[in-house]
């Protein structure tokens, strides 16, 4: 199993793991067990990730430095606010179209978008069938939760503990107390 | 005389943001390639930085105010574009329940949500991030590879056979040019002023056109003034110069 996950880039699901090795399910999960213990944080440069799913090796943050001085690459520049409103829409909102995603963000955000998608975090995902034209369905990849280290959606704090009652009240209580409509967005 | 323009005039400016530090092409390129917002460059500060560096003196001096009077125009449209509202109208007419205060509110309070959870991503991608997975990439299964001998010997006679000469019997042979129609408006001009309808009258819809654009090239090169009154009315050729 060790050598499986060696070799794959992506993380690999408990089924193929299961399939490749020829151990029972129980066993698998077992070995996966002792495996993440042996690769830990603490001990290794090599840490074993359930992320998007499945299970992958990858090198520990703590090495990450030798790491993209060996292979002579920068970290990849970390996203714009935008990029990461757009994936929060995706994330907690998705699927949902172009359209939807401007919407809530109440600015256009096609370009955003369209890096997201060359970043592969974003991915069509259907169509809206019952809109004019079938606008596509924008979702979150499995690329979006590995690099948010996460198994899957529910690894995520629900969106309504993001924001106090308090919080949202004061909003209400803003604008329809006047008629201005508070800058809460640059804020 | 100035130099003929290069078109990389601003190769040498460069400027010192918060955002982004180095030649000010590279900028634009970062910005066009969507890896950095252009909302998140000042661009008043990008105008200033370009004023600052500015040297009236220079040889290409013009060249280089108008390739960034050009460069920031475009970013100001592009960043208005960017920060204005989406503009596709709600479906079923939701825009005109949404100007009620309680509407707005519950998309701000909708919005803040999305912007928390913005917030909250970003600290996570960026506790995630130096993780590297396998750079093991496989190599093509070898059933892939294979190439069927048909395909291999289609390619072949495309690779060496020569290209088809596209017919052209429905062209017919070349009769008329615009210097010998041109000869002959001048010939026509010799006498004073001559309509274009009685200059034509004789000629086939080929002669006509050519010798419409005879006339729009004599007019160009200041042999002839066109004159029509009225549009679609009688074109007139007025030659000006009776001794030529």
């Amino acid at each position: 199993m060790e050598a499986v996950l060696l070799v794959s880039a992506r993380p690999v699901r408990l089924d193929d793991l299961v399939s490749a090795t020829g151990l029972s399910e129980g066993e698998t999960a077992q070995a996966l067990e002792n495996l993440s213990a042996r690769y830990s944080p603490e001990d290794s440069g090599i840490v074993l990730r359930a992320v998007a799913g499945g299970h992958v090796f990858s090198t520990n943050p703590a090495c990450a430095v030798a790491v993209e001085r060996f292979r002579e690459e920068a970290r990849p520049a970390p996203l714009s606010g935008a990029a990461h409103e757009v994936l929060a829409c995706a994330l907690y909102l998705g699927p949902l179209t172009r359209g939807s995603v401007s919407r809530v963000r109440g600015v256009n955000s096609d370009a955003v978008v369209r890096n997201l998608l060359e970043r592969n975090l974003l991915a069509e995902a259907g169509a809206d069938r019952d809109a004019p034209g079938s606008p596509a369905l924008l979702a979150v990849t499995d690329a979006f939760l590995a690099a948010a280290d996460a198994g899957s959606g529910e690894d995520f704090p629900p969106l309504n503990s993001l924001v106090s009652p308090e919080e949202l009240a004061r909003v209400r209580e803003r604008l329809t107390s006047s008629e201005e409509v508070p800058d809460e967005k640059e804020g | 005389m100035t130099a003929p323009s290069t078109g990389r005039s601003l190769a040498d400016f460069t400027v010192e943001l918060d955002v982004y530090s180095g030649p000010y092409e590279w900028l634009l390129a970062l910005i066009l390639k969507e890896e950095l917002e252009i909302f998140e460059v000042p661009l008043r500060e990008l105008v200033g930085l370009y004023a600052g560096s500015r040297d009236p003196e220079a040889a290409n001096a013009l060249d280089r105010d108008t390739d960034f009077a050009g460069s920031a125009a475009a970013l100001i449209l592009l960043k208005s574009r960017t920060l204005s509202p989406a503009l596709e109208p709600e479906p079923d007419g939701e825009d005109a329940a949404a100007a009620t205060p309680e509407e707005l509110a519950e998309r701000l309070q909708e919005y803040l949500k999305i912007r928390r959870a913005a917030e909250h991503l970003r600290d996570r991608l960026a506790r995630a991030a130096g993780h590297y997975a396998s750079a093991h990439t496989l190599p093509p299964k070898p059933g892939r590879l294979r190439v069927s001998g048909d395909r291999v010997t289609l390619a072949a006679r495309r690779a060496f056979s020569r290209l088809v000469e596209p017919p052209v019997r429905h062209l017919g042979p070349i009769t008329v040019t615009l210097q010998e129609l041109a000869g002959m408006i001048r010939s026509g001009l010799f006498r004073g002023p001559v309509s274009y309808e009685a200059l034509t009258r004789d000629m086939d819809r080929l002669r006509s056109a050519v010798a419409f654009a005879a006339a729009l090239s004599l007019a160009q090169e200041g042999v002839v003034r066109l004159i029509q009154p009225e549009p679609l009315g009688t074109l007139t050729l007025e030659p000006l110069e009776p001794n030529r």
